[in-house]
């Protein structure tokens, strides 16, 4: 499942260049291929686990065992922590935004009637 | 190799696939193509004489390079493929001939047969090798004992890309030649590694690939005893292939103008004729010696690594400069590709266009090492060193 990671890593690259567009498009292959129950062929989920593997392999041998051993569990690990962030990531930005309409609509009214300025928690924080 | 990669350099072991080139090779194309582009064979400006005259001596130094009794017995061709196809489609096979292949053949001298057999009604058989995955000769013998009448060609490899064996190709010539049967040699991974003597063999086709032997790619050979190639048909036809052509008719050149068609690939051709003046110079002794050192030298070692099997026999003498290996728990792709992200060591890993000899053992494919004259015992030790260091992660 790491190709959900590089899916969404190679997309956003992508935007800004040309060669991560390709692999993103190969990303986009295998995990439409692992989502309807069918092992990845293109090879791309093998050549990401042979460069990180191969990467690790040079500064430690263990940790780079432990990694391959591992590879699956670790990758749906990362995978929910991917989700887990944007999560969050989207409910901070949602928060973030409706505070600063809030702020702007308060602001407006406080130009109109300086009797309703006061110290305003729109978003309960 | 020019190139580094993070300030380290290449290691370049997929010579198998092809070698790399000398300068004296890459300035000869680059000479062609700056100094007199133009066409040979026709044009009668002294830039197209030139460049008949250069591909005339290209071909005079391939026919000396495997001792053919003239230069007309050497066609070019853009690979080893092209030249077993070339032979399947003119030699005028029929429905009931028979044709012997072995069961290490690459692709390109088995789909041919099969197509042949699909479409022609050729029966195609296969000799099986030993266990240790060296030529049988005797299944071989009774084989051509069974098919007597019927054989009319036996088309094997000579030195075999999957292991590095060579079968022994002297003897199955005589064999077949009894039979009345024609001899087909892919000499692919021969003819840039050992002096091949088609006279002496007395082989009737021998192909192989320039980009194999320093050359450059998309450039073979295909040699043919002349009175074969006489009374062989071109498959393809075109420019160049004629002496005259009418609205009626035409009238073919003869060996070797009638089987190169099209305008032909001269910077290849001029290139190739580089190259064999090049191997000239290294020797095919020294070539064999430094196989040798090397393949013996990492066999040692690496057969010390659990789980690890070579395919074919473990006797380096018997593997050419080629070591092909998989490893339990490691498949051989991310082997390779780990190879490269530690050190920048590049071999091939897969099932080498030999599909048919992975797929009937049930083995996914192998990780092989290619070796040449210039790969040297520090490149082989730091191959061992990453390929211990990679062991160690099952």
């Amino acid at each position: 499942m790491f190709c959900l990671i590089t899916l969404i890593v190679f997309s956003i690259l992508g935007i800004f260049s040309a060669s991560h567009r390709q692999l993103s498009k190969k990303a986009f292959d295998c995990v439409f291929k692992r989502i309807t129950l069918r092992p990845c062929d293109t090879g791309f989920d093998k050549k990401i686990k042979g460069k990180i593997i191969g990467k690790i392999l040079t500064k430690s041998t263990k940790l780079a065992r432990g990694v391959y051993l591992f590879w699956e569990p670790i990758s749906w690990v990362l995978v929910i922590l991917m989700f887990v962030s944007l999560f969050f990531g989207a409910q901070t930005a949602y928060k973030f935004t409706r505070y600063q309409i809030e702020v702007y609509v308060n602001a407006q009214e406080c130009a109109s009637n300086s009797e309703d300025c006061g110290t305003v928690d729109p978003c309960n924080c | 190799m020019q190139t580094k990669h993070h300030g380290k350099p290449i290691i370049y072991l997929d010579n198998a696939c092809q070698t790399l080139r000398p300068w004296p090779v890459i300035n000869a194309v680059t000479d062609y193509y700056q100094n007199y582009s133009a066409c040979g064979g026709r044009s009668i400006h002294r830039l197209g004489e030139k460049v008949t005259q250069k591909c005339e001596d290209a071909r005079m130094a391939v026919a000396r390079l495997i001792n053919t009794k003239r230069k007309e017995e050497i066609i070019f061709t853009r690979n080893t493929t092209e030249g077993i196809n070339l032979v399947a489609k003119s030699l005028g096979l029929k429905q009931g001939d028979a044709v012997l292949t072995t069961d290490k053949e690459h692709n390109s001298n088995l789909i041919p047969w099969q197509i042949a057999a699909e479409k022609f009604g050729i029966i195609h058989k296969i000799v099986p090798s030993q266990k240790d995955n060296t030529f049988n000769l005797e299944k071989f013998k009774e084989l051509m004992e069974d098919l007597q009448d019927k054989i009319k060609l036996v088309s094997v490899v000579d030195t075999s890309n999957l292991d590095g064996v060579t079968n022994p190709v002297q003897e199955i010539t005589k064999i077949a030649h009894q039979y009345g049967a024609k001899v087909l040699l892919d000499a692919a991974q021969a003819v840039p590694h050992r002096k091949i003597d088609v006279s002496k063999l007395d082989v009737d086709f021998l192909a192989f690939s320039g980009h194999k032997m320093l050359g450059p790619s998309g450039i073979g050979v295909l040699y043919g005893k002349y009175r074969l190639l006489e009374e062989m048909e071109p498959f393809m036809t075109g420019g160049e292939t004629v002496e005259y052509s009418t609205y009626e008719g035409h009238k073919l050149l003869p060996p070797p103008g009638k089987f190169e068609a099209g305008l032909q690939d001269y910077a290849g051709i001029i290139g190739l004729g580089e190259a064999v003046k090049y191997l000239g110079k290294i020797g095919f002794k020294n070539i064999a010696e430094q196989d040798y050192k090397l393949n013996k030298f990492i066999t040692e070692q690496i057969v010390e690594i659990p789980k690890l099997k070579v395919i074919g026999p473990l006797d380096p003498a018997l593997r050419s400069g080629i070591i092909s290996f998989y490893m339990e728990g490691i498949e051989s792709h991310e082997i390779a590709l780990m190879l490269d992200e530690t050190n920048n060591i590049m071999i091939r890993s897969g099932q080498h266009c030999v599909h048919s000899w992975f797929t009937s053992r049930g083995i996914q494919g192998s990780a092989r090492v290619s070796l040449y004259f210039y790969n040297t015992m520090e490149e082989a030790q730091v191959f061992i060193e990453s390929l211990k260091r990679i062991s160690k992660l099952v």
